[in-house]
């Protein structure tokens, strides 16, 4: 007798699906650690891209990277874990969710956004390290902005629809 | 038998995932069903019950399970043949969906908003 079909729902009824469903603090504890990784994402995503908007230019565009991206990279040791375990106490019902799918798909071109910006503007970056920002910086960064607003949004709408 | 309940709780698709707030439920429609419950999930994010009343059997749907904790009711409170009294709003699109504002078990009354 199985529950539900497939890999999905052997996770879902997995030992460690059933102890996010079931333990009483397990899914509480494991939504603050993707809460505070989803601060540490985008507070560190943010006060670059807004230096990348023109904003305090004065400040090395590249020693900001510098400090903030190795944040931003450790962000997703508590984002990713958390979110698998979530994902895990109902797999089946998120893979049906389009809020679900277009979340991930928001995450995937956020990631492309940044690896396009690293590969094609950052890399002369030395040119305007501690003044105005070239034209395509400001519009990596307002997309980089408007996808990490989008990820989130989606994330808290998985509960609302 | 825990696997059965586990069944009756994977039976219900969009039960779990899609329940905050209360505007998806129509409050100007109280309801009050008394019956046995088949089915439960003592889980997150909310609990639920399969709850045989007469003439149809609801999909009820409670509070976190560690409110519930919090507040007296524990898992073996809900176990399928308990008889429960729900009084709640039913769900907007979801014919036999009602969400619970409390639940009376072993006569014990529990909030659960």
């Amino acid at each position: 007798m199985t529950a539900a079909g497939g890999p999905l729902g052997a996770l879902e009824g997995s030992g460690l699906g059933r102890a996010m469903r079931e333990w009483l603090w397990l899914y509480p504890g494991v939504e603050v650690l993707h809460i505070v990784g989803i601060g540490l994402l985008f507070g560190s995503i943010a006060v670059l891209d807004l230096r990348l908007l023109g904003f305090s230019r004065g400040i090395s565009a590249r020693r900001l990277a510098g400090h903030v991206l190795p944040w931003t990279a450790g962000s997703f040791l508590l984002i990713v874990p958390s979110g698998l375990l979530m994902f895990t106490a109902h797999a089946t019902e998120f893979v049906q969710s389009d809020v679900f799918v277009i979340k991930m798909l928001l995450i995937l071109a956020a990631g492309v956004n940044a690896a396009l910006f690293h590969a094609v503007v950052f890399k002369g970056s030395q040119a305007w390290d501690t003044s105005a920002p070239p034209a395509a910086a400001r519009a990596f960064a307002a997309a980089s902005l408007l996808l990490w607003i989008a990820v989130i949004a989606c994330g808290r709408l998985l509960a609302y629809f | 038998m825990k696997r059965l309940i586990m069944i009756g709780a994977l039976a219900a698709p969009g039960l779990v995932l899609a329940h905050h707030g209360w505007s998806e439920y129509d409050s100007s429609k109280a309801l009050k069903l008394t019956g046995k419950v088949v089915a439960s999930g003592y889980e997150h994010p909310h609990g639920h019950v399969r709850l045989e009343a007469p003439g149809k059997t609801w999909s009820v749907v409670l509070a976190p399970p560690s409110r519930m904790e919090r507040r007296g009711l524990e898992k073996g409170a809900l176990k399928a043949g308990a008889t429960v009294t729900v009084e709640g709003y039913p769900n907007r699109d979801k014919p036999g969906e009602m969400r619970a504002e409390r639940i009376s078990v072993n006569g014990k009354s529990i909030e659960l908003r």
